[in-house]
């Protein structure tokens, strides 16, 4: 039922209720024109839908969209020209959505890795080759002139006319999709996902596979896109080269922009207003355009979330502030440690070079439960690296990591993290808005929210932060940030926890109470790796140590010992033999 | 056309992309954020030396295009500063994509913008030099001419050295003191009138439309990936390339063919060799 009660937003519901009121309007008194711009704002927000999970929730600009779109609508179009009142046209609206889903999925698979701006540029390559086909294939496309005479959505049979059938079908299909993503979306998994979007690199440490989850919404998006570019050839009865060009881009952009990037009731909101100011602006002739780019840069400036952000902010002002997260429920599966004995990390013989610099040179360590290692070792001698190589987020030159007999050095980091090693990063990447305790539960958002609460709650007592647990984390002190980074770690309940600089930019009294905390971590059986420049903290928590110096162990022994160690003062004072 | 007649044309068409990409490499360097509305400043440049050039024949006037070409260039440094000032400075603090957004609306206004007070038709920019025949060996020379200026900016002076400690490095830039929103505010008035200029340029043989923009843009971005992603020696070979291959292929197949392997050639190179034909590993910067 919480999952219900977060899906509605004050701006979802107040569009429901708008969307509610227009259609009873319509059916009081609308005539066919106002019926067909109703149908086209449904397929609007569609593509919108679409292309919020590419933009919004996966965060890749894609600049195909709208070329995507006009491919659904050729789909459609030949497919029910081609089946000509025959069974086959019921196939219309699947070929629609399968041949940008397709295209999206072969292209997706290489050019998803790309940063921002490749991946926008390999898009708009794909989006113009679109367009030139639809412009040149003559024998196929029609050209320049495109294709007419389509004939309205048939299936199974029943004939879906345009007009009324029409907008069920369509409006149908929005509700049906803005449900499922509001679904997706909510609580916890919505957070996983922004976590994903925002932080990469902090999402693979707790076990989110990225890369699978961007190709997922940009494969979704691009069937979404041909399914409103379907609807479309449908409505409209004729497709042309326009249809796939850079406006229709530009509008789904816009929509998007100015509803709210991630959020449902955004990208409905700015497609109807993308559909229907047109309407009310006459008077603009065909400037209109010019009116959708000024208003799309105004909101990218002045209100970067959106129209459903703002109205919700508003709509709080009304709403009794929100209490004081209640105190989960301890349910015996809360507990962080598993009863059982994990494996042990073992790292053998591993080297990396950047360029020409070994970073990292014939390291190998071991590393069991119920244990601490610390490493050491002067600033640029590989500390960093070598948790990176044994945590996924690198790949050894040369070299094996493995837990037990799972061999995880070519593995990605979220593999990683749910084979049980979890990290924290030196830069604490955590979604600023999110109250501690969810920050914290993102780490289990596989489970249930109120499971992965009731976690995200024992992982904060463990750190002794239950008291910041209604904060919004980015208000906290960096320090602080930092050990509710750790607490996230700790929510996917890991059997290893690799620490890069856990003590820095805490206060004396704040490193020993994190020194105990650990220290009661690794006793009941958690196994602890640290990097760290404060000796006396390392001292209280880990029985041994190994010092890097230039990408080599210079020393490995007790702490105690190492610390005496002539080789090591050489290396962090400078060498003084 | 024979051989060297199309290496000609192919050279002269080259000369101009590698303004637009240089011009685009210029303020990619200084504020590290796409330009998306860059194309459509080589659309508005084409667009003012047609305007000036009726203006001029109206007052009874003819001049070769090439008198022309300053008031273009101040043009196409205003619309750079304007892109700057509206598209960059009050999202500097944000993520590239923020930036990259708030162009392509910028560009959708231009390209509106035209097609609504300039006309949908294609229309032709005065010639550079009186003749025809010479359209091709003038172009060549005023980009060369203009590129080579760029290149003692950048090489020679202290503005050229600030420019580039900023493209290289922009925390340490600021550290040092070097005043990054002048240095960006002057790289997006530069990277303007190259745009500006080229499109001016292109306009005679090629025409002025007004949605040719974000075709422009692609070109520039793909010279800027063929070439190495911030390099401007790199920016000038895949412009010089880019200008070979169209045209090349375009005699031997067609101009529709030109464009379909030149868009399924950039696929491939950032599927092979994100990092460039001679440039650094792809994915590192913004």
């Amino acid at each position: 039922m919480s999952r219900l009660r977060e899906m509605a937003t004050p701006a979802g519901v107040l569009v429901s209720v708008f969307i509610l009121i227009a259609g009873i309007a319509l059916a009081r008194g609308g005539d066919s024109y106002a019926i067909r711009l109703a149908t086209l704002a449904g397929i609007q927000a569609l593509l919108a839908l679409g292309y919020q999970m590419v933009f919004g929730h996966a965060g890749a600009l894609s600049l195909a969209q709208g070329a995507l779109f006009g491919l659904g609508a050729y789909m459609a179009a030949l497919v029910a020209l081609s089946a000509g009142g025959s069974g086959w046209a019921s196939l219309s609206l699947p070929a629609a959505m399968i041949a940008p889903a397709l295209l999206a999925a072969i292209v997706g698979a290489v050019v998803l890795r790309l940063e921002t701006h490749y991946f926008a540029l390999a898009t708009l390559a794909l989006a113009q080759l679109i367009h030139l086909g639809a412009v040149n294939w003559e024998s196929v496309s029609g050209g320049a002139n495109g294709l007419s005479g389509i004939p309205t959505l048939a299936l199974f049979g029943i004939d879906a006319a345009r007009g009324w059938p029409m907008l069920l079908v369509t409006w149908g299909l929005v509700a049906v999709i803005a449900l499922d993503t509001a679904w997706r979306r909510a609580g916890l998994r919505g957070a996983a996902q922004d976590l994903a979007r925002d932080h990469p690199l902090a999402a693979a440490s707790i076990g989110i596979d990225v890369a699978r989850h961007r190709y997922v919404e940009f494969v979704a998006g691009a069937a979404l896109a041909g399914l409103a570019g379907g609807l479309q050839a449908h409505v409209v009865g004729v497709v042309s080269p326009d249809g796939a060009d850079l406006a229709v881009m530009i509008g789904c952009l816009t929509a998007v922009v100015v509803g709210g990037r991630t959020r449902v009731s955004g990208a409905i909101l700015g497609a109807i207003l993308l559909v229907h100011l047109p309407e009310w602006f006459r008077w603009l002739e065909n400037r209109q355009l010019i009116a959708y780019g000024l208003a799309t840069l105004l909101m990218v400036v002045l209100a970067p979330d959106g129209l459903a952000s703002l109205f919700d902010r508003a709509l709080n002002v009304f709403r009794p502030r929100r209490r004081a997260p209640p105190l989960p429920a301890l349910t015996p599966s809360a507990t962080l440690q598993p009863v059982t004995t994990g494996p042990t990390l073992r790292a053998r013989h591993l080297s990396k070079s950047y360029g020409g610099v070994r970073a990292v040179d014939n390291v190998s360590l071991h590393l069991r439960p119920r244990e601490a290692l610390a490493v050491i070792g002067p600033n640029g001698s590989g500390k960093t690296t070598l948790l990176n190589l044994v945590t996924g987020i690198a790949r050894p030159d040369s070299g094996t990591v493995t837990l037990d007999s799972l061999s995880i050095d070519r593995a990605p980091a979220d593999v990683v993290a749910r084979a049980g090693l979890a990290r924290s990063f030196q830069t604490a990447d955590l979604p600023a808005t999110l109250s501690t305790l969810d920050a914290v539960a993102v780490g289990a958002h596989t489970r249930p929210d109120e499971m992965a609460r009731a976690v995200a709650w024992r992982a904060l007592q463990r750190l002794g932060l239950e008291g910041d647990a209604a904060t919004p984390v980015g208000t906290l002190p960096a320090g602080r940030r930092r050990l509710v980074e750790i607490a996230r770690a700790l929510a996917t309940r890991p059997w290893l926890l690799a620490l890069d600089e856990p003590a820095a930019g805490l206060s004396s009294a704040e490193r020993a109470a994190l020194a105990s905390a650990l220290s009661r971590l690794v006793a009941n059986g958690l196994g602890i790796i640290i990097v760290e420049h404060d000796l006396d903290f390392l001292a209280r928590v880990c029985p041994r140590g190994i010092c890097l110096d230039r990408g080599r162990v210079i020393a490995a022994a007790p702490f105690a010992a190492l610390r005496r160690n002539a080789d090591v003062r050489a290396a962090y004072i400078g060498d003084a033999r | 056309m024979n051989t060297p007649q199309l290496l000609l044309s192919a050279l002269a068409l080259g000369a101009a992309y590698a303004l637009v990409a240089v011009g685009f490499v210029l303020t990619l360097n200084a504020a590290g954020a796409v330009n998306f509305a860059h194309g459509d400043s080589v659309m508005l440049g084409g667009v003012a030396a047609v305007m000036l050039g009726v203006a001029a024949q109206a007052v009874g006037l003819t001049v070769p295009g090439i008198v022309l070409l300053p008031a273009v260039i101040l043009i196409g440094a205003a619309l750079g500063l304007v892109i700057g000032a509206l598209g960059f400075l009050p999202l500097k603090d944000r993520p590239p994509s923020a930036v990259f957004v708030a162009t392509i609306a910028i560009a959708s206004v231009f390209e509106q913008s035209a097609t609504a007070f300039f006309g949908p038709a294609p229309r032709s920019a005065p010639p550079v030099w009186h003749q025809g025949a010479q359209q091709p060996l003038a172009m060549i020379v005023v980009a060369a001419v203009v590129l080579g200026l760029v290149y003692l900016v950048l090489e020679r002076t202290q503005l050229g050295r600030r420019f580039r400690a900023l493209a290289q490095d922009r925390e340490m830039a600021r550290a040092l003191g070097i005043p990054a929103t002048p240095l960006i505010a002057t790289a997006f008035a530069a990277g303007g009138s190259l745009a500006g200029l080229a499109g001016a340029l292109l306009g005679h043989q090629f025409l002025v439309v007004a949605n040719q923009g974000p075709g422009y843009m692609l070109k520039a971005y793909i010279a800027v990936v063929i070439g190495g992603w911030g390099s401007v020696p790199g920016a000038l070979a895949g412009a010089l390339l880019i200008a070979l291959f169209e045209t090349f292929v375009a005699a031997s197949l067609s101009a529709v063919w030109a464009q379909a392997l030149l868009y399924v050639a950039v696929l491939l190179v950032l599927l092979l060799r994100p990092q460039g034909l001679f440039g650094e590993p792809a994915g590192r910067r913004a």
